[in-house]
């Protein structure tokens, strides 16, 4: 680090050495504490420009701009897809498969109670008919 | 080609994809420092706002094809930026009407002391008369904390002469403000 590439380097960016080129900082760092009476001038006048550059502010966003940014994401085309929801559509899917096999054991188990009681049913009508005379218990069968 | 580490990355990844919360997090992230570049670049808020809204709309038309390690998301955000400042700042000189009303660097007034918004004041008036391309190297090395090469990269000078713009334009402030003393604003 040379004497005039340090004046360059406060010149430019500045009294804090945190805002200095990081391949050049240390070097510049150790040249300062090397020679504090020699820097000493060009570092307080770059001290005072930092100052005044840092005394300038600028408003944060109000939410209104906020809001119409963000609505201008959607009219930009930007729309949730639905791959992060991937996990809740397996969940539905899950869902309604057992809400049909449910259903589907609802109605065999229907058709086989309609078939026990039917059964029941046409062998109470034949002893009925075996006890009526004259009947033919083929009539009744069919 | 070296691939370049971007921080936003994944962030981009997931705006591109329409999630709600990265678009949020993007704004967060993003609106404050387009709407700090713009306004110190524009030197008026009306203008900046739009310059900020404009850049971010770009930035929502450009994540779903965005191609993480060839740039940083930030620096390209910038550029784009930058260009809507200075179709601004070209339309203003081509439409000597449409310049705003120039801020006269009057200087404190005898009676008072200076007030740190006063002094805030007048270091804006006095960078909005910084030539474009210093006021341009101050903004993007010292309010939007890019590195030298990063700021380079973006004006397209060597860092030579961007460290020569960021000289010269902090000696014209300097001399501009030379009635402040450093220090001498109140809270």
């Amino acid at each position: 680090m040379t004497s005039e590439r340090f004046l360059a380097l406060v010149a430019a960016y500045g009294a804090d050495a945190r805002r200095w080129p990081e391949p050049e900082r240390a070097a510049a760092q150790a040249f300062a504490a090397a020679n504090p009476a020699a820097v000493a001038p060009a570092v307080d006048e770059a001290d005072a420009v930092d100052a005044l550059l840092y005394a300038s502010r600028v408003p944060h966003p109000s939410m209104a701009l906020r809001d119409r940014v963000i609505a201008s994401a959607a009219e930009a085309g930007l729309r949730a897809r639905r791959e992060g929801r991937r996990w809740l559509d397996r969940l539905a899917i899950t869902m309604g498969a057992g809400w049909a096999a449910a259903a589907c054991a609802g109605v065999v188990a229907g058709v086989m109670m309609t078939s026990y009681l039917t059964a029941d049913a046409q062998a109470e009508a034949i002893l009925y008919q075996a006890s009526l005379i004259g009947v033919d218990d083929a009539e009744v069968l069919g | 080609m070296a691939l370049i580490a971007d921080p936003d990355e994944d962030l981009v990844r997931r705006v591109g994809q329409g999630d709600p919360a990265a678009i949020q997090a993007m704004v967060a992230r993003k609106l404050p420092r387009m709407l700090a570049l713009a306004q110190r670049m524009l030197g008026d808020a009306a203008e900046a706002e739009d310059v900020a809204q404009d850049a971010m709309l770009r930035a929502w038309k450009q994540a779903p094809r965005w191609k993480p390690g060839q740039a940083k998301f930030d620096t390209w955000l910038h550029r784009v930026g930058l260009n809507l400042c200075y179709d601004r700042l070209r339309r203003r000189r081509e439409t000597p009407t449409a310049t705003p009303p120039d801020r006269p660097d009057s200087g404190p007034a005898p009676d008072r002391g200076l007030l740190a918004a006063d002094v805030g004041v007048r270091v804006d008036a006095a960078l909005a008369r910084l030539p474009d391309r210093q006021r341009e190297a101050i903004v993007l090395c010292h309010y939007q904390e890019m590195t030298n090469i990063e700021a380079a990269a973006l004006m397209e000078v060597s860092v030579d002469a961007l460290e020569s713009l960021l000289s010269r334009g902090r000696r014209a402030l300097r001399q501009a403000l030379a009635d402040i003393r450093p220090g001498a604003e109140g809270a």
